[in-house]
């Protein structure tokens, strides 16, 4: 081992840490301040000379200041490995020491955003699972520093493993432009066309916040009706939207697949994954075997087509389930084999699939067409109080088919079925997901009963898991206990660890 | 799968046959007893509110009393069947608790996957020495296992019998 990579005494990241520090400074600040940035840069030709030369300073001054508390920030910053701890000091004013021991530990994972990728530094993350906010992330380490941060720390985490195998294994899953292409015509164009309005929707919320404190709101809604006044009517137009709103949900999903998802490459090494993936950020994720709580098999019927289906794994999250987004790890487009082959590596999943398939009570159907309908009447009745007339009424008649055609699909994909080891759960409406879960990672497990289920006997099962909740609606009470006392059976009987 | 539902089922620790235990009955005073002390601080408030502004407050502010007084009647009224609801059970390694009115509901928490245990005095609950204890395990931890009005002795007992078979 080399100076390099001696972890003993407190090191500090890599000079150009300041940099990726500064910038990450200024995007944030970018971020909360832009509207401003916005409003003055309208208003530039109307402020005087002088007003200009003071608001320049004052910027200057803040940018000069973000880089002093940026290079204050890496000064503090420094870390080291101590008898199988992992040591990190920072704080300017504040200052925190944190003691992670490793087998506390859940993953290191490598990242690079478009910055760390021009300066050709890694952004190593330390992820904890158990105690709440010590995520900790080292902003820039050259590739080899973080190699080698990353091996003392696991070698040691693991002992039980003898040696890591460093051969070149050819990839399990390569997903190449083309096929990229292949899996984000196929998503839930829909869902991202939401993630799309939901993002413009929170741009309008900004600017109209911003308009309202200049109070100048009405200037900006009268904008905008007079825009919304235009479209209203003709069904044309209404097409024309229509196709433009199918466009833009193409787009962003493509834009949404390629961003996160560029150049996907999985290994397999020592009963465990190596997933690389990202465009602007690069990512790279170790998975180990035993921290998969459990596994979602997707698939739509234009996928199951082309033989494409996606794998999500499911981690063991800490405090909050809210922030799972960064820990759901999702394989696109896998072909059948491999999916196969994932499994084969988790656990014996042969005998399940196998096994007989049960259909939640019909029940559950009836409830959700009680639930909709008195929606859907509300939405009218909501609609008729404000419109004030019944030209837009003709509309029902397209979504209450849709909304029946849904139900009745989601009935039919609801099942479960399980064997000695693993619970298997289907769900879904357009899409078909397929949870595997080994029966011996569940933490707790609840059963609901509301009265109107008590009436037909049939319960809901609620599984938690570190990962969070899956639920079985609507299952005959007695079959329902049958699954309760095995679970409960075989969570206190294992004796393989969760995590 | 076949060997699941018809030879082990027989012998699996079953949920339904367990004896439950009521929570201690003092903790009925407790409930009622905070639901009326936030109902006097309401109606307090609002006979401040009715006795200062009589020429603003519209006429039907009659009906106002009447509302509080049915939802007050409600609120016992499910704290009273509820009640009664409220049990738990310890085996050798899980805890359960069942609750419910209109929603009833059975956990189980295995302890071999308990996280820690925490025990809790409220104010009103300390006057007649009640305790609650709670359960976490890992994941999304808002709503484990807790249990609300047991004598401090028993749940200290509790607390510890757990503590101790996390640590086995």
């Amino acid at each position: 081992m080399n100076n390099n990579s001696d972890f003993t005494e407190f090191s500090k990241q890599s000079p150009k840490g300041i940099l990726v520090i500064y910038i990450s400074l200024l995007y944030k600040t970018l971020k909360v301040s832009w509207i401003l940035l916005f409003l003055f840069l309208r208003k530039f030709s109307e402020l005087s000379n002088q007003k200009l030369f003071y608001i320049f300073m004052a910027i200057g001054v803040f940018l000069l200041f973000l880089l002093v508390r940026a290079y204050l920030d890496y000064k503090n910053f420094q870390f080291k490995i101590e008898n199988n701890h992992f040591v990190l000091k920072q704080g300017i004013l504040k200052k925190t020491n944190t003691s992670i021991p490793f087998d506390r530990i859940q993953n290191i994972n490598f990242k690079q955003n478009i910055i760390q990728q021009l300066i050709n530094v890694y952004e190593v993350s330390v992820e904890t699972a158990g105690s709440k906010d010590t995520e900790i992330a080292i902003k820039a380490l050259p590739f080899d520093k973080a190699q080698a941060l990353k091996e003392q720390m696991s070698v040691k985490a693991m002992t039980a493993e003898s040696s890591i195998i460093e051969e070149e294994k050819n990839p399990f899953l390569i997903i190449n432009f083309k096929e990229l292409l292949k899996v984000s015509l196929t998503e839930n164009h829909l869902q991202s066309l939401l993630i799309f309005i939901a993002l413009l929707f929170g741009i309008y919320q900004q600017l109209s916040d911003a308009f309202d404190g200049l109070g100048r709101k009405e200037d900006f809604d009268s904008y905008l009706d007079i825009e919304s006044n235009a479209m209203y009517g003709s069904i044309i137009v209404f097409l024309i939207l229509f196709v433009l709103l199918f466009i833009v949900a193409l787009v962003s999903s493509f834009v949404r697949i390629l961003l996160f998802h560029f150049n996907l490459t999985v290994f397999i090494k020592n009963e465990s994954f190596e997933i690389n993936q990202g465009l602007l950020t690069k990512k790279s994720i170790i998975l180990k075997k035993e921290k998969v709580q459990s596994i979602t098999v997707s698939t739509n019927p234009i996928k199951k087509k082309l033989g494409i289906s996606f794998v999500t794994f499911k981690q063991a999250v800490s405090g909050k389930v809210n922030e799972k987004k960064n820990k759901l790890i999702r394989l696109v487009g896998c072909q059948y084999h491999q999916v196969l082959q994932i499994k084969e590596l988790l656990f014996d999943f042969q005998s399940v699939e196998n096994s007989e398939k049960y259909n939640s009570n019909t029940y559950f159907k009836s409830r959700m067409y009680f639930r909709s309908f008195l929606g859907l009447l509300i939405f009218n009745s909501i609609l008729m109080v404000v419109l004030q007339n019944a030209n837009w009424l003709w509309f029902n008649l397209i979504l209450f088919p849709l909304v029946i055609l849904l139900i009745r699909l989601k009935f039919k994909k609801t099942f479960y079925s399980f064997d000695d080891e693993v619970l298997l759960i289907g769900k879904g409406r357009i899409e078909t997901h397929i949870i595997y879960l080994p029966f011996f990672k569940v933490q707790n497990i609840k059963m609901k009963q509301t009265l109107f289920q008590q009436r037909k006997d049939v319960v809901d099962i609620i599984l938690q898991t570190a990962s969070g909740k899956i639920k079985i609606p609507c299952i005959e009470k007695e079959r329902a206990t049958q699954i309760y006392n095995y679970t409960v059976y075989k969570v206190e009987k294992s004796t393989e660890l969760w995590m | 799968m076949e060997s699941f539902k018809n030879i082990e089922i027989l012998d699996l620790p079953d949920i339904t046959s367990l004896t439950f235990k009521k929570i201690h009955r003092d903790y009925l005073k407790v409930l009622l007893g905070s639901v009326c002390l936030i109902t006097l601080v309401v109606i307090v408030a609002l006979f401040v509110v009715n006795y200062n502004f009589q020429e603003v407050l519209p006429d039907f502010i009659s009906y106002v009393y009447l509302g509080l007084f049915l939802v007050f009647i409600l609120i016992i009224l499910f704290i009273w069947i509820g009640f009664s609801r409220r049990k738990f059970s310890i085996r050798e390694k899980d805890i359960s608790y069942k609750s419910g009115v209109l929603i009833k509901k059975t956990t189980t928490v295995p302890f071999s996957r308990v996280q820690h245990v925490e025990l809790d005095e409220a104010p009103i609950s300390r006057l007649f020495k009640l305790a609650s204890i709670s359960v976490f395990t890992a994941g999304d931890s808002s709503d484990d296992l807790v249990i609300k009005g047991i004598k401090k002795t028993e749940a200290l007992k509790i607390k510890e019998f757990i503590s101790e078979k996390i640590n086995e």
